[in-house]
């Protein structure tokens, strides 16, 4: 007796998926829990395994989008009558080849990297100009103008908020921008970046416009970050001395010589550890209730090759250090390879999302929804900073939390957040 | 007005005890200007080398609870009524010991316990207080006596003026005490009064009563201060004391007063009231010595306790400007 | 509750010390049987007699100088100067000696002394009749400089000012003398040192003082009717200032203007300006802007002085161009 394959609904709101490959061909025998083929959904591509043995009698369909339910394929027995019509010549799929039109690069690695110990930005330009500076309104460039023209408070709204002042219309005496012209714009389209993903494209040839259509991935990312934008947010930025935080991961590298522990693997707990003790900022709005978890799920943005992918460490605040990095060095590698599972995707409560690799000194996520917050974390530098009266220089790494103010207003989240700082600075605490 | 008769009533220990005093503000002046010149004391100084007597006795004449006010010409009043030599000089050398607690300095001395309300900058800047402290007595019916020490060269002020005709107006239980050297800094006396031959013309202009003093002569500045304070304190008005008196140095420590002819020095060194009272007492040589030695020692002993001071911290300059 | 003059509350103030304290007693210019050349002091000779309210010569450096004397010895003599023009006659004794005392003794004294002046434009007084000149005073260190502009405000900190401990220049003006407000009939105490915000709002902070903070109340209903929300604060001490509740109030509005009816240039409101734009420097939306007389004497003919003497509309005028916009 013949079974349909048919496209299985793979996590919450999943409607439809992509058919990237199969990896069974026609006509070849395929045992009950084996890999069949891949899929490409709202959040990764992957594997999905056989629900029958048999033999595969037919691929209805190669590739392409499916809505969920549809019968893609027929598993039976040699020789049985099929129910269905012959495949779609058009989309006849050859497992292993990678298909067209999904904008899916099998180019440099864009995982997120271990941000290093000390100063020095790994790769790229870095992003400072002049030493120890913080990310400020730069002078405007427009027109060759020089100086931009702002009152101070505006100036510290820009800053604080993440609004590039320069290309700001001000409506104050000889156009200097106010303090209304800056929320105006922040409340207008997007100034600040969601984590990016920096992988470049091949260079087109001169005078060519590529259209690069959109994978599911990125249009589902666009979707969502959109709606995460018209969230009412806030931002608390602070700035850690790392000194410490170096020392232990250092230590925890020698201690366990069969992972590599990072940064990002102490924020990951640390940040568990935090949402423990201010469990108000472990939730998330809904219409009828605010939703509050028992565990901290910490997910870890990372740049997978088809998207921006947020694999979850689920109950952060009972593993180890040790544990997290393993467990983030699975997931980061699949997701890599763009194999993450999709329940590996769900159930996260709070996202870490780390440009320090990049130099970045300090930038603002969006909200991972339906999060409440996500933390945006830059990279480590020395900067000047005063201890007792003295100017010296400190290893110093920027954080910025976003937050979802509908479920946690500021206090809360300055509180939750200035207990994270702590705990980077003396990892001690969290014990 | 008549001169006082001079009486001799004063017995010979209590002019040995004025001679000891005169002795004492002679040395410690000269001290000053000895170590002023070793570079050791800031600012500048106005010794009263010559004008002692005045200093021991008027002061000598107060009574406990009377207030004076002096000038910028302050060591030898302050020293005369009781301030002890060490916080005098402690001050000059601008230490928390000395009796302005180092805020004051030569030209600041106050020693309110003992009734000094301050050494005055400003030539006849304190009058105006004295004649307010007098009539505080008046108003509160206490025997006290506010007493205004002022040289010549402030009896042109306008401040000198008002003072006089509002405490000869209210009756003010207020003494002025014009030490006459003939002198407003490097001013002779004729350039810069038309009265300056008889300094007491300018009380008499507000009907004040005036005497004229010799300046030189202790008994005298401390009888007629006596009897003067007597007649204040009862309420009956003001009295100003022209007192004729000698500076024996410049004006101030360093003046090689130029504008000072040689004769008029040497008329000054003539009248030396230190030596006037000595010569008096026909003291013998050993016990001159002696009591010349026993304040020398007390002088050096004031250098040794100002040098051994405490300075005060930089920031205590932010105290004090307000009660 | 009853009505006060303003002249009544500085009288009431004086009456009210004289009879709870000896030590405190008035002199000053025609100040007794005329009761002061603005009246103030009517009636006092009656209930006090001539030994208290004393009437002096012209001679204002003595006057000042006498009152220093009895302070220092623990009375607490309060000054009349006729005109704040004849201030400067006095100026010797108030700074050099007044001011300094205390510090110069190293805390051996204190001089508590009290001097009530009055002044300002209004009904042609001329050139030296008509200076406002406090900015003068907070110059100095040692003194403390007082400027109320309401009768309960003049009242109960001319009885604080009485019993402060250190010289306090008090300041009056001739305009607001028939001012009437509702008082207690008990004298109620107002610190030294402490503002008042006699309007509030929410757009821009207008610091005032004297006769402008009456103007300013003008100039904010009418910025009121456009849109703009005022707040105006009287520090009513000058010296020492209420920082903390003028920068509050500007860390709120965003927003500040500075008057005084004393002119512009070196006046007290530069110094409010540099502090305002010390303390809330990033919050300031606009520059601060200042209201004061123009840089002149203040002419005698009618048209002139109003022109030079700061008014509604110029503190207006100020307001508006800190919320301007450039559409």
């Amino acid at each position: 007796m013949s079974s349909e394959v048919k496209l299985p609904r793979l996590g919450q709101g999943m409607e439809a998926g992509t058919i990237v490959k199969w990896l069974k061909a026609e006509g070849e025998r395929v045992e009950k829990g084996e890999p069949l083929f891949e899929v490409d959904t709202d959040k990764a591509t992957q594997e999905v395994e056989a629900e029958a043995s048999g033999v595969l009698l037919r691929i209805a369909v190669a590739s392409g989008e499916v809505p969920v339910g549809q019968t893609i394929a027929v598993i039976g027995e040699e020789g049985e009558e099929l129910p269905l019509p012959p495949p779609d010549a058009s989309t006849a799929g050859v497992p292993g080849a990678a298909t067209a039109g999904d904008g899916r690069r099998h180019d440099g690695v864009t995982e997120l990297p271990q941000v290093e110990e000390g100063a020095a930005a790994p790769v790229g330009a870095r992003d400072t100009s002049g030493g120890g500076r913080r990310d400020e309104s730069v002078p405007a460039a427009g027109a060759g103008a020089g100086r931009v023209k702002a009152s101070p408070l505006a100036r510290r709204m820009a800053r604080e908020r993440g609004v590039e002042l320069a290309g700001l219309r001000g409506t104050g005496p000889d156009g200097r921008i106010v303090a209304e012209d800056v929320e105006r714009a922040q409340a207008a389209a997007a100034a600040a970046p969601p984590p990016a993903a920096p992988a470049a494209p091949a260079v087109p040839a001169p005078g060519e416009v590529e259209r690069i259509p959109l994978t599911r991935v990125r249009a589902t990312i666009a979707r969502r970050l959109t709606a995460a934008w018209e969230v009412p947010v806030f931002q608390l930025t602070v700035s850690a001395d790392m000194t410490l935080a170096t020392e232990l991961v250092e230590r925890a590298r020698e201690l366990n010589p069969g992972v590599r522990v990072t940064v990002t693997d102490l924020l990951t707990k640390v940040s568990a550890m935090a949402l423990g003790r201010h469990r108000g900022v472990n939730v998330q709005f809904t219409e009828e209730a605010l939703l509050r978890f028992p565990a901290a799920n910490v997910g870890i943005a990372v740049a997978a090759p088809s998207g921006l992918v947020v694999p979850v460490i689920r109950s952060a605040e009972r593993l180890s250090l040790a544990e997290i990095a393993a467990r983030r060095t699975d997931l980061v590698g699949r997701a890599r390879e763009g194999r993450l599972q999709q329940q590996e995707l769900e159930e996260g409560t709070f996202t870490i999302s780390n440009l320090g690799m990049y130099g970045v000194e300090q930038f603002t996520a969006v909200l991972n929804p339906p999060q409440a917050a996500i933390l945006a974390v830059g990279a480590t530098e020395r900067r000047p900073a005063v201890r007792d009266g003295e100017l010296v220089p400190r290893p110093l790494m920027t954080m910025t939390l976003t937050v979802d103010h509908r479920a946690v207003d500021g206090a809360e989240a300055a509180d939750f957040l200035r207990t994270v700082k702590s705990f980077v600075e003396e990892p001690a605490l969290a014990l | 007005m008549a001169k006082v008769e001079k009486r001799r009533a004063l017995s010979q220990e209590r002019l040995r005890e004025f001679l000891r005093e005169m002795l004492l503000i002679r040395r410690f002046e000269e001290k000053v200007e000895e170590r002023f010149r070793a570079g050791e004391l800031p600012g500048f100084l106005h010794v009263a080398i010559g004008q002692e007597a005045v200093a021991v006795g008027v002061c000598q004449a107060l009574e406990d609870g009377d207030v004076f006010a002096s000038t910028h010409r302050a060591h030898g009043h302050t020293l005369a009524r009781g301030t002890h030599p060490n916080a005098v000089m402690a001050e000059l050398y601008g230490k928390l010991e000395g009796c302005s607690h180092g805020y004051g300095g030569s030209m600041h001395l106050y020693d309110v316990e003992r009734g000094n309300l301050g050494a005055n900058a400003v030539v006849a800047g304190g009058l105006p207080a004295i004649v307010g402290a007098g009539l505080a007595f008046k108003l509160r019916d206490e025997p006290r006596v506010a007493v205004a020490f002022f040289g010549d060269g402030a009896t042109n002020t306008g401040t000198f003026h008002e003072s006089l005709n509002l405490a000869q107006l209210w009756k003010t239980k207020s003494l002025f005490v014009c030490e006459n050297n003939h002198w407003a800094e490097s001013t002779p006396g004729w350039q810069h009064s038309p009265v300056w031959d008889d300094m007491s013309k300018r009380a008499l202009a507000y009907d004040m009563a005036a005497v004229k003093v010799d300046g030189q002569d202790v008994e005298e500045v401390f009888e007629v201060t006596r009897e003067a304070l007597e007649r204040v304190r009862s309420g009956e008005g003001p009295v100003f004391l022209d007192v004729e008196t000698f500076r024996m140095e410049g004006h101030y420590i360093g003046d090689a007063q130029i504008y000072r002819s040689k004769e008029d020095r040497a008329e000054a060194a003539a009248h030396d009231p230190i030596a006037a009272l000595r010569e008096r007492l026909d003291l013998a040589d050993e016990e001159w010595e002696a009591l010349d030695g026993e304040v020398r020692g007390v002088v050096e002993a004031s250098v040794e306790f100002a040098k051994a001071g405490t300075d005060p911290q930089p920031e205590d300059a932010l105290k004090n400007v307000y009660a | 509750m009853p009505e006060l003059t303003y002249r009544a509350a500085v009288r009431q103030a004086l009456a009210d010390a004289m009879r709870a304290d000896g030590d405190v007693f008035v002199m000053g210019e025609d100040i007794a049987e005329m009761g002061g050349s603005m009246g103030v002091t009517q009636g006092l000779l009656d209930e006090f007699g001539p030994e208290r309210v004393r009437n002096t010569p012209i001679s204002e450096m003595a006057i000042v100088g006498a009152a220093i004397g009895a302070a220092m010895q623990g009375m607490r003599p309060v000054v009349e100067i006729m005109y704040e023009d004849f201030l400067t006659l006095s100026l010797e004794q108030i700074v050099n000696q007044a001011a300094k005392h205390r510090y110069m003794s190293g805390g051996q004294l204190k001089v508590p002394l009290t001097i009530r002046t009055q002044g300002g434009a209004g009904w042609s007084p001329g050139a030296q009749h008509a200076q406002q000149l406090e900015a003068w005073l907070v110059h100095v260190p040692g003194l403390k400089v007082v400027f109320a502009s309401s009768p309960n405000d003049v009242r109960g900190l001319l009885w604080s000012s009485i019993y402060d401990d250190n010289p306090v220049i008090f300041f009056e003006h001739r305009l607001l003398y028939p001012i009437k407000e509702e008082a207690p009939a008990e004298l109620e105490p107002v610190p030294i040192g402490k503002a008042r915000v006699v309007r509030e709002g929410g757009d821009v902070t207008v610091i005032a003082t004297g006769p402008l903070v009456h103007r300013s109340l003008k100039a904010a209903e009418r910025a009121e009717a456009d849109g703009i929300s005022v707040e105006v604060v009287d520090p009513r001490t000058l010296q020492p200032l209420d920082v903390d509740t003028l920068v509050e109030s500007v860390k709120k509005t965003n927003r500040a203007v500075v008057a005084h009816e004393a002119v512009t240039r070196m006046g007290f409101g530069a110094e409010v300006t540099a502090v305002l734009q010390e303390q809330a420097f990033d919050w300031l939306d606009a520059p601060i802007e200042r209201v004061g007389a123009k840089f002149a004497p203040l002419a005698f003919a009618p048209a002139m002085e109003q022109f030079v003497v700061p008014q509604p509309d110029d503190v207006l005028a100020a307001i508006r161009r800190t919320v301007e916009r450039e559409q």
